[in-house]
C-alpha cells in the first residue's frame, strides 16, 4: 500500500460575484492521493475542477475544509510543486531557457547551475537543445506546453499539477505530448495530478480517474488497462464507455 | 539594378529637407530679414565661438545648459513616475481615484506652471543653496534653476506616470501566478513580472515624457528671466534682429531632439522587442 500523500478533507470554496452572490464551486469535496499516483480529474467546464488545483498549488485557499500534502499545508509545499496552467503563462520576454528557469531564479540558484538545469530539463521534455535561446512567440502550441513543463520540472518537484495543459493542441500534437508525459511519469514516478475534460485523455493517462461535477466529486474509477496503453484497442475503449457511462448517468456510480 | 531598400528610403527621407533647403536659399536671396543658408552654417560649425553680433553665449555653451536642465528635469520624472506609477497601478482603485486628475494635468502645457513655480523657487539654483549670494559666479550651476527644472519634471512626470501605471495595471494576472506558484515573493513578482512585462508601456511614457520635456525646455527658456540656454538664444536672437541665431539654434533643437529621440528607441528595443510580437 502507497503512502496517501494528499488529503482534501470536507473542502468548500465560495466566490463572490460582482452583485455579492454566493457562487460555490467546491461543495463538501473529498480526496486522497497516494504518492506515485497518476490521477485524473475529470469533468466538464465549471465542474470545480481547476479550483480544486489552485487550491492544492496555494494559489487560492479553501472557505472551509483541510487541504494537507505530505501534512503539511499547500503554500508552505510550493517549493515541492510544480504547477502547469492550460496555457502555460509563459514569459513572452523571456527566452526559454530564462523561463524554464524561472523556479531555480526565484530559488536563488547561481546563474551557471541554473542554466545547465534548465538545459537538462528540456532535453527530459525533448526539446531540440537549440529552442533554448527562442522568444515563445516564435515556438508552436505543442512546444509552449513542453516548455511550461520543463518549467514545471526543473525545480525537482515531488509532485506535479496540471490544469488541462493539452486542452487546446491538434489530436497528434496532443497524442505526442500525452505519450511522452507517460514516459516521463512511468521513469521518476512522481506523484501527478491531472485536469482534464476529455475521457479519451483520462483513460489515457491516469492510474485513477477521480469524475467531478458541480463542485464535489461524485465517482472513483480505477483504470486497469496495462500500459503502455493503445488507445484503439478493446479494453481501452471499454474502460472509456465505463467511465463516460459514470459521467452521464448517476444511476451507474456505485462504489468502487 | 535595383536600389537598395535602406537606401531608397534615405534618398525619399532627404528630399523634403532639401527641397526646403532651396526655398530657404531663394528666399534668403534679396531679403534682408532672412539670413542666408550660408550665415546659418558658419554659426552651426563654429558652435563654441562667441556671437559678435549677440548678446548670448556660445551655442555650445546654450545646448550643455539646456541640455543639463532637461536630463535633471527628466531624470527626476523617471526616478519619481515610475515607481509612483507601478504603486498606483498595483493598488485597488488606483486608476479610478489618480486617472482623472492626471489625465487632467497631463494636458496642461507644462509651460503655464512656470509664473507659479518662480513664485515658489525665486531665483534659486543648487548654486544659491550652496554658495548663497555670491551664486551667480558659478555660472553654469546658477542657470539650472529649480524653477525651469520643477517644470521640465512637470511635463515629463505626468506621462511617465500614467504610463507606468497603465502598465503595471495591464500585467497578466496569469503571468504573475505562474510566478507565485513557483514561491516568488512580492519583490520578485515586481522585479521579475510587473516590472517586465510594464516595460513596453513604461517606455511609451518615457518617449512621450522626454518629447513634452525638450519642447518645453525651448519654451520655459524663451519665457524672460532665464540668462541661457538655446531658448534664451533664440529669444534674444528675436531680440536683436539676429535671426541667423535664431535659425542656428532651431536647426539645434531638431537635430538634438531627434537624438534623443533615437536614444530612447535605442534602449527601449532590446528591452521591449517581445511586445509587438505577442498579442
Amino acid at each position: 500500500m502507497k503512502k496517501t500523500i494528499i488529503h482534501i478533507d470536507a473542502v468548500n470554496r465560495c466566490f463572490r460575484t460582482a452583485r455579492r452572490e454566493e457562487v460555490w464551486a467546491l461543495r463538501n469535496c473529498n480526496l486522497t492521493c497516494s504518492e506515485g499516483e497518476f490521477l485524473c480529474l475529470l469533468g466538464s467546464s465549471g465542474c470545480g475542477k481547476t479550483t480544486m488545483l489552485r487550491l492544492l498549488c496555494g494559489l487560492d485557499s479553501p472557505t472551509s475544509g483541510t487541504i494537507s500534502i505530505n501534512a503539511s499545508t499547500p503554500s508552505t509545499m510550493q517549493h515541492n510543486i510544480g504547477f502547469v496552467s492550460q496555457h502555460g503563462d509563459l514569459l513572452p520576454w523571456r527566452r526559454v531557457i530564462d523561463n524554464v528557469a524561472l523556479g531555480l531564479e526565484i530559488r536563488g540558484i547561481p546563474r551557471a547551475k541554473r542554466k545547465q538545469q534548465a538545459a537538462e530539463a528540456l532535453r527530459r521534455v525533448q526539446l531540440p537543445a537549440d529552442t533554448a535561446h527562442s522568444y515563445i512567440h516564435e515556438l508552436s502550441g505543442g512546444m509552449r506546453q513542453r516548455v511550461a513543463l520543463a518549467r514545471a520540472l526543473c525545480i525537482s518537484p515531488r509532485m506535479l499539477l496540471m490544469d488541462e495543459p493539452f486542452g487546446h493542441l491538434d489530436e497528434p500534437t496532443r497524442h505526442a505530448l500525452q505519450d511522452d508525459l507517460v514516459e516521463l511519469w512511468s521513469k521518476d514516478r512522481k506523484t501527478i495530478i491531472f485536469v482534464t475534460h476529455s475521457i479519451e485523455e483520462a483513460v489515457f493517462l491516469a492510474d485513477r480517474i477521480v469524475i467531478m461535477e458541480s463542485g464535489t466529486t461524485v465517482t472513483d474509477i480505477s483504470v486497469n488497462c496495462p500500459r503502455p496503453r493503445d488507445r484503439f484497442s478493446a479494453a481501452f475503449l471499454e474502460t472509456a464507455r465505463t467511465v463516460r457511462a459514470h459521467m452521464h448517468d448517476p444511476s451507474k456510480r456505485s462504489e468502487e | 539594378m535595383k536600389v537598395p531598400h535602406r537606401i531608397r528610403k534615405l534618398i525619399l527621407g532627404m528630399l523634403l529637407p532639401l527641397a526646403l533647403l532651396l526655398l530657404w536659399h531663394m528666399a534668403a536671396k534679396g531679403s534682408v530679414i532672412v539670413p542666408s543658408v550660408g550665415d546659418v552654417l558658419n554659426i552651426l560649425l563654429h558652435p563654441m565661438r562667441e556671437a559678435t553680433s549677440l548678446d548670448a553665449a556660445p551655442l555650445a555653451h546654450s545646448l550643455c545648459v539646456t541640455l543639463l536642465r532637461v536630463a535633471i528635469g527628466f531624470g527626476t520624472a523617471i526616478l519619481t513616475g515610475i515607481p509612483l506609477g507601478l504603486l498606483i497601478g498595483r493598488i485597488k482603485w488606483g486608476g479610478e481615484v489618480f486617472s482623472p486628475f492626471l489625465s487632467a494635468a497631463m494636458v496642461v502645457s507644462p509651460i503655464a506652471w512656470l509664473p507659479i513655480t518662480i513664485l515658489v523657487f525665486g531665483l534659486s539654483s543648487p548654486a544659491t543653496v550652496v554658495f548663497g549670494d555670491d551664486a551667480w559666479k558659478y555660472g553654469i550651476l546658477d542657470q539650472l534653476r529649480f524653477a525651469i527644472i520643477t517644470v521640465i519634471w512637470m511635463g515629463s512626470f505626468f506621462p511617465i506616470l500614467l504610463n507606468t501605471a497603465a502598465g503595471a495595471r495591464g500585467v497578466r494576472e496569469s503571468h504573475i501566478e505562474a510566478a507565485k506558484a513557483l514561491g516568488a515573493s512580492r519583490i520578485q513578482i515586481l522585479w521579475k513580472i510587473i516590472l517586465p512585462s510594464a516595460a513596453p508601456t513604461i517606455f511609451t511614457g518615457l518617449h512621450i515624457g522626454a518629447g513634452i520635456a525638450w519642447r518645453a525646455i525651448i519654451a520655459a527658456e524663451i519665457f524672460p528671466g532665464t540668462r541661457s540656454g538655446l531658448g534664451h538664444t533664440i529669444s534674444v536672437a528675436h531680440g536683436q534682429a539676429a535671426y541667423e541665431y535664431a535659425f542656428a539654434a532651431i536647426v539645434v533643437v531638431a537635430v538634438v531632439g531627434l537624438a534623443l529621440d533615437g536614444l530612447i528607441r535605442l534602449i527601449a528595443t532590446p528591452i521591449t522587442h517581445w511586445q509587438p510580437k505577442e498579442r
